[in-house]
């Protein structure tokens, strides 16, 4: 009788090389590949970001609901402006204005304004946090991800996940992608656990431009 | 004094015992009226949604679609796409929480939101068994549920839906205005609540308008 150890050994062989390909092909974004010194790209990547004073922008916000196959677009206006300002203001199909000022936010939802201090709420403050950091480009210094990076010719992209369960709750993975160019942020794309995901894309980025201090004001 | 203290307390229970429905007068319904009237949403619709309740205010969008396998599926989102609830109804009226954020987790949250969404959608009414009732110009349509009734209104010569409620026997719990034309797809939804102060105001999302 012939030995089929051999044979077993092989498809075996085959087997593991073909997951193992499989898994390295889930676990790196398309058209991207790692970047293998991320100590080394920290540090580059906190240095140019920190050029970036003001990023004034139009961006569209693209909501896809996988398990009802829906999907719903928003466009605005975008302002940010070192340190820890962010002005978002959705004009389209409908009205919400969200100004984030240090530790205190605003949002206008057309019929109703509110102030909130960040402080006192630790899932604000940390949603707060997150839309800061991935503007200013401090969001690899954050404690509250684990976080991979990958590259290709003309984008970084972060993959930011949670490590604490209440943002857990919210996000599975935080996808941000930074323009090589000049070290902006060009999407956030926010993934949930359902599989449903909102993408934020940055468009006609004017970078270090002048920004008044009262389009923050609160 | 304490006479008319006693006669003041026993004539305000008295008036509190009263139902709310007390004016409605049983009547022959009228099957035509009901089918052409009764409360149905459209098969897919985003709003802008606005909520109050007991002084605090959120707001978000509210996508409500019909599926394919006849069940009903109700998400909100806040503005920036971040999901706070998502609930559903199957064809059979089985009621599931898909998924809903710990801060909304509530036995009570998810039993108002479940009542509030069904009567928007017209759930109560599907079994198409009514009770008609008169009262003044109007007439009222109601369908049991439990210990509740959930009623669609309309005017003597069944123009128009006028409103949706529903009440328990002796008091009207939450009321439901469209005070827009376009129904079934109005372009804006009131919910009020009667017995506690909450209030949520849905105002319809042209899709096509978010193009740039």
């Amino acid at each position: 009788m012939r030995d089929v150890r051999p044979y077993l050994f092989a498809m075996l062989l085959v087997l593991v090389l073909a997951s193992g390909i499989s898994l390295t092909l889930q676990a790196q974004p398309p058209g991207y590949t790692v970047v293998k010194n991320l100590s080394a790209f920290q540090e580059r990547f906190q240095k140019e970001s920190a050029k970036v004073e003001t990023i004034e922008s139009s961006f569209k916000q693209n909501k896809i609901l996988l398990a009802l196959t829906e999907e719903i677009s928003a466009t605005g206006r975008f302002w940010f402006k070192r340190t820890d300002r962010v002005k978002i203001e959705y004009k389209k199909p409908f009205t919400y204005t969200m100004v984030l000022n240090g530790d205190k936010m605003l949002v206008r939802d057309g019929q109703k304004e509110g102030q909130i201090n960040v402080r006192s709420n630790k899932l604000f403050q940390q949603v707060n946090r997150i839309m800061i950091d991935c503007v200013q480009g401090t969001i690899l210094q954050s404690k509250d991800f684990d976080s991979r990076v990958f590259e290709n010719e003309k984008m970084f992209l972060l993959e930011l996940t949670p490590k604490a369960k209440a943002l857990r709750e919210f996000f599975q993975t935080i996808i941000l992608t930074v323009d090589k160019k000049d070290y902006s942020a060009n999407a956030i794309e926010m993934n949930e656990p359902s599989g449903d995901k909102t993408t934020i894309s940055f468009l006609n980025k004017k970078i270090n431009g002048a920004i008044d201090d009262a389009v923050f004001a609160l | 004094m304490m006479r008319c203290l006693l006669f003041s307390g026993i004539a305000l229970l008295a008036v509190s015992c009263v139902s709310e429905y007390q004016h409605l007068i049983p009547t022959n319904p009228d099957t035509n009226c009901a089918l052409r009237i009764v409360p149905r949403h459209t098969e897919v619709a985003w709003y802008n949604a606005s909520v109050d309740v007991v002084g605090k205010h959120i707001s978000g969008l509210v996508l409500i679609k019909h599926l394919p396998d006849s069940s009903w599926r109700v998400v909100f989102t806040n503005e920036a796409g971040v999901t706070f609830f998502d609930i559903g109804y199957s064809a059979d009226g089985d009621f599931k929480t898909f998924n809903i954020i710990r801060q909304l987790n509530r036995k009570a949250v998810i039993s108002i939101l479940r009542k509030d969404f069904e009567l928007i959608i017209g759930l109560p009414f599907r079994k198409a068994v009514y009770t008609r009732f008169d009262s003044g110009d109007e007439v009222y349509y109601g369908a049991k549920q439990n210990n509740e009734r959930a009623y669609f209104i309309t005017s003597k010569d069944c123009a128009s839906l006028r409103r949706v409620e529903s009440g328990s026997a002796r008091k009207r719990l939450v009321s439901i205005t469209m005070p827009s034309t376009g129904y079934p797809a109005p372009a804006r939804i009131e919910v009020k609540h009667h017995t506690f102060n909450m209030h949520i105001g849905l105002t319809r999302i042209q899709k096509n308008d978010s193009a740039e």
